[in-house]
């Protein structure tokens, strides 16, 4: 992973940022949390958010980047604060109108500025995403152990070998422990808005 | 639609392309003809194409064990957070009651935290009705509202962009701010500096770069400018006169 695709206007410590969260620097990445989880609290607090909600903004938001990062698709018209600040409010918002019914007018226009409309586009799509991401890690160790290697492609007799299971057992397991995340997925209650089906609600 | 491992390894087996051409377009039909089984493939599909991306996954987890490990600090340490509210409280009970007295500090102050304790209780974003005079330009008037709104990182972004806005002190007083407000202290206090002693707003950029240096936990340079306030006998007198003493205790 590189910073080929480093912003024009980054300065050292914007670049040490950028690095240090594509290449998951727990220290940089700590700091960049501390310093500016507070604004963000402060921001969705206000508008009708709770501290779980605040968890999971920052984090997504965070994903997000790192994804841009690690595509070099990530294309800097501020600072990678103000960038993150724009995504953070974005994400909130989508969430604030779908899940809450919170009437939230449209995009500010200068976040349209920071962060560019196909990425206020690309926020709304990532949705979904951060939900199978956030029940796939609350799975069990063994469940994630082979719906990992499964989501790889590997086949079943090399999970049963990995795993240490039998082949039929192997099996039992990732349909159960699919069956389990599709479960918890719909049970989510952002999940029926991101789906467009109001009377699954 | 009833889940069974056998619908699964069928669905799998599509996604993966490993069905024969025949099977592959029976199942298509099957699909077209039940809306359910679309909506069953679609989990699946999206499924294996966002959960086999497992640096992301790596990444998600790291943050939930940070964040995890912050909350644990924060148990372990008093926060600052809380703190700061208390102080909050405590310093308006203080100004209600006309006490006049910042005894209360001297409870929660200790030598690391007592700047930050102050800070959090004397600062207060500059009002932004009192800078709104005259005839504005939509891109301070876009400034004002943002600035109103608390959105302050836009506030900096769109000073940022158009520093040409900046030469209006008023909304160099809001910049410095905002830098304040987003964690950029010594952005902070580049903007407060530049301010000179010729304006209108030098007591205002004063008071709070004094502030400014608070927060920075340079203690010793914001007495100074406390004293130049104090010297100053303008607005800010009272309360620069208030907070070194606190400072002092």
């Amino acid at each position: 992973m590189s910073l080929e695709h480093k912003p024009m206007n980054s300065t050292t410590e914007e670049h040490k940022i950028l690095e240090g969260i594509v290449t998951g620097d727990e220290i940089i990445i700590t700091a960049f949390y501390k310093k500016n989880l507070p604004y963000i609290r402060k921001y969705i607090l206000r508008n009708s958010g709770n501290e779980e909600d605040v968890e999971d903004v920052f984090q997504d938001a965070m994903v997000f980047i790192y994804q841009k990062l690690k595509t070099g698709s990530l294309e800097l018209q501020s600072s990678i604060r103000t960038y993150f600040y724009g995504v953070c409010k974005n994400i909130w918002r989508n969430r604030a109108r779908k899940n809450k019914n919170l009437v939230i007018t449209g995009y500010l226009p200068e976040d349209i500025e920071i962060i560019g409309p196909a990425v206020l586009k690309d926020l709304e799509c990532k949705e979904k995403e951060y939900i199978y991401h956030k029940h796939f890690l609350n799975l069990s160790d063994p469940c994630r152990e082979v719906l990992c290697l499964v989501f790889k492609g590997v086949n079943m007799k090399e999970i049963a070998k990995i795993t240490g299971y039998s082949e039929g057992y192997t099996r039992k397991k990732k349909f159960e422990c699919k069956q389990h995340l599709i479960e918890m997925i719909e049970k989510d209650p952002a999940y029926p808005e991101l789906q467009g089906n109001p009377e699954k609600k | 639609m009833k889940r069974t491992p056998e619908i699964f390894e069928k669905i799998e087996a599509y996604l993966a392309h490993t069905l024969s051409q025949e099977d592959t377009i029976a199942f298509e039909q099957e699909i077209a003809a039940n809306i359910e089984l679309q909506e069953e493939v679609e989990k699946h599909r999206i499924m294996h194409t966002t959960l086999a991306d497992q640096d992301t996954l790596a990444f998600k987890e790291k943050l939930i064990r940070i964040s995890d490990q912050i909350k644990q600090e924060e148990k372990t340490n008093p926060t600052l957070t809380n703190r700061f509210s208390l102080f909050k409280i405590a310093a308006s009970i203080v100004v209600l009651l006309g006490a006049g007295s910042l005894l209360w500090y001297t409870i929660y102050t200790k030598n690391q935290t007592r700047d930050l304790d102050l800070y959090s209780a004397y600062y207060k974003p500059y009002p932004a009705e009192d800078i709104i005079r005259g005839k504005a330009s939509k891109e301070t008037e876009e400034v004002v509202k943002q600035y109103i709104n608390g959105s302050y990182d836009s506030v900096v972004h769109t000073l940022e962009k158009h520093p040409g806005l900046k030469k209006q002190q008023a909304l160099q007083i809001y910049l410095g701010n905002s830098y304040l407000n987003t964690n950029q202290e010594e952005k902070a206090v580049k903007e407060f500096k530049t301010i000179t002693n010729t304006g209108k707003y030098y007591e205002i950029a004063q008071w709070y770069l004094s502030l400014t240096y608070l927060k920075l936990n340079k203690s010793g340079k914001a007495k100074l400018l406390l004293e130049e306030i104090i010297q100053y006998n303008g607005a800010y007198k009272d309360k620069a006169h208030r907070l070194l003493i606190a400072m002092k205790k």
